[in-house]
């Protein structure tokens, strides 16, 4: 039987590897990746306490989330590709112009 | 959610949200304004553009500030409210972003930058800013967080051509998606154990019982953790320095000014509305019993206390080792985030007030600051580092002056209004018993001083090693100059006008029910 209890953890887990992928990868893309990881994380846990409350409020909430997480995607591409134009990679320890 | 029963009402919506919907027309509007300005007025595209983004500012300034008041119903659809200290910090972002965009104008011509979709993208950075700080909604809170977010992204990358401001808006993105992504996880754990994302409600739930169950206390740090990512508070300040540095000046001006304010007075209204809520007039909590959730204060003050106290130190003391002006502007930054954290811990009328007033002078002489940085960071052989800016005072008297009047206001010396609001904060913190804080902030407040000053030594008391040529300047930053500077001197002189609408404004925070 998969309860809610089930569902809270495996969006927990996911956005937990989500969370460490974004900390310890260093490639660009990845981390765009990570990040997706985590939104939908939350996605699968919205959904998931809207049908345990009987709520469609939670599911409603889904939707907004995908539009935003799609908006941010274009964005990131783009500054992305504005980047790569000047390093010629997507290998963040060579993104070091500015520190400090 | 439904236990409310939302009625829509369109006139309820344009006295509550009217701003918001000017802002919206305004932008969409500009879309077409820009296409044909493109084909056919090439040349004057930016003074059309940059001067109609004003007027649509002050339009919506305009009906924030002259609707009738008292507003009889400050809700609309338990979305957006309308309370007074949601219009104080809207008019703060309405301020700045006017001011960024008459300076804007000046500032892309001289680096050939004209582009329309830059004021578009600022309408709409505007147009999130206020939607944020209006909204009474989770949700809300983060789809105008994002609108925000993404239309400052674009303009922090504007310098397509400079690799320094791609790379910081890059690392604004990846930082500031992940502070959102948590943001959200903790608004996904709170519909899940209270059924409501709506602050009022979600107030009256929780202090119905269940507000020190461990996955209540992770979902509000969550939502906390991504709001301080938003505020630069050390150690969530990391992306701040490399965007402030790489971005365009006159945005990065907007970025340190406008988008604190929205994340710092949602900050405020998310804690004094539901997780602390502050004691209507009488003393007497009105609807519920909120002395039950004072109880969450225990665990947001400590934490609270030590993100001020990092953000104070480490601001002030790395702007300290900074060659580069603007980077050590973005520094200074990030430290006066944290006398602004100090109002909020003090979590009393007068630490609200303060943080108010010190949004408003801040944004004042932040803004003011950026406007002469670029001015005097002309296109080649501008001043950009410490070393460039010696013997600038005799030879461009007023620019100089001007910038000087701004770094003794950021150093909070009298009699600016930079000194004012540092006044207040401390103030407000020492009632409430925080005097090993406050007394550690004025002492960090202080190495501040000696950095302000370097930059005003520098200026005048020094020989010139290379020659400076600054910009032209445009009439619109003239004009924005000038507001600034009349702004910190007078409310640095009379602040009491300001002090009372301030305080006036957080007060209403109680009555967003």
């Amino acid at each position: 039987m998969v309860t809610l209890t089930h569902y809270v953890a495996l969006s927990s887990i996911l956005f937990g590897l989500g969370a460490i992928g974004f900390l310890t990868r260093r490639n660009a893309m990845i981390l765009f990746m990570s990040v997706e990881l985590m939104l939908n994380a939350v996605n699968l846990m919205l959904v998931a306490f809207s049908e345990f409350r009987a709520d469609m409020a939670g599911q409603i909430m889904v939707i907004f989330i995908y539009a935003v997480a799609a908006a941010e995607v274009a964005v990131g591409l783009a500054i992305l590709i504005g980047l790569f134009r000047h390093v010629r990679s997507i290998d963040i320890n060579k993104f070091n112009l500015l520190k400090w | 959610m439904s236990e409310v029963g939302f009625v829509f009402s369109l006139s309820q919506l344009w006295h509550v949200a009217g701003g918001q919907v000017i802002l919206i027309l305004a932008g969409l509007a500009l879309i077409f304004v820009d296409i044909w300005l493109s084909a056919r007025h090439k040349s004057s595209e930016g003074t059309i553009m940059g001067w109609f983004t004003v007027f649509a500012l002050m339009a919506t300034l305009g009906h924030l500030v002259f609707r009738e008041w008292p507003l009889h119903d400050i809700v609309f659809m338990g979305v957006f409210s309308a309370e007074k200290f949601s219009v104080f910090v809207s008019c703060i972002v309405l301020m700045s972003g006017i001011l960024a965009a008459l300076m804007s104008i000046g500032y892309l011509r001289n680096n050939s930058l004209v582009r329309g979709e830059y004021f578009i993208l600022l309408i709409f950075a505007v147009y999130g800013t206020i939607a944020l700080v209006q909204s009474v909604d989770l949700l809300m809170m983060f789809i105008a967080l994002e609108v925000m977010s993404l239309a400052v992204y674009i303009l922090a990358a504007f310098l397509k051509g400079d690799q320094k401001s791609q790379e910081g808006a890059l690392k604004y993105f990846l930082l500031g998606s992940f502070g959102s992504a948590f943001f959200l996880f903790g608004l996904a754990l709170l519909f899940g154990l209270t059924g409501t994302v709506n602050l009022t409600i979600l107030a009256k739930t929780l202090s119905a019982g269940i507000f020190e169950q461990p996955g209540v206390l992770v979902a509000l740090g969550m939502i906390m953790a991504g709001l301080f990512f938003k505020m630069a508070l050390v150690p969530f300040h990391m992306w701040t320095p490399d965007v402030y540095e790489g971005s365009p000046a006159v945005i990065t001006g907007f970025m340190a000014t406008a988008v604190k304010a929205g994340a710092f007075g949602v900050f405020v209204k998310l804690l004094f509305v539901t997780f602390t809520p502050i004691l209507s007039l009488s003393g007497q909590p009105e609807f519920f019993t909120t002395v039950n959730l004072a109880a969450l204060g225990a665990y947001w003050k400590p934490v609270l206390w030590w993100l001020a106290l990092l953000t104070m130190f480490f601001g002030n003391l790395i702007a300290v080792s900074q060659e580069n002006v603007k980077r050590m502007l973005a520094y200074s930054s990030v430290a006066h985030a944290g006398y602004m954290a100090l109002g909020i811990l003090a979590a009393n009328a007068e630490g609200r007030m303060g943080v108010l007033f010190y949004l408003f002078s801040y944004t004042l002489m932040n803004l003011g600051a950026f406007g002469v940085l670029y001015i005097l960071d002309g296109k080649e052989r501008g001043a950009q580092t410490l070393e460039d800016y010696r013997g600038l005072g005799f030879k461009y008297p007023t620019l100089s002056f001007l910038m000087s009047l701004f770094l003794v206001a950021m150093a909070g010396l009298p009699p600016t209004a930079g000194f004012i609001g540092k006044f207040y904060v401390f103030s407000a913190a020492i009632k409430e018993g925080y005097l090993l804080l406050a007394a550690l902030g004025v002492l960090t407040s202080v190495i501040g001083a000696y950095y302000y000053l370097r930059v005003i030594y520098m200026m005048y008391m020094k020989d010139a090693v290379r020659e400076i040529v600054p910009g032209p300047v445009a009439a619109p930053t003239v004009i924005a100059l000038i507001i600034t500077a009349l702004g910190v001197i007078y409310f640095g002189i009379l602040p009491e006008g300001l002090a009372r609408i301030a305080s006036i404004a957080q007060q209403s925070l109680a009555f967003v029910f």
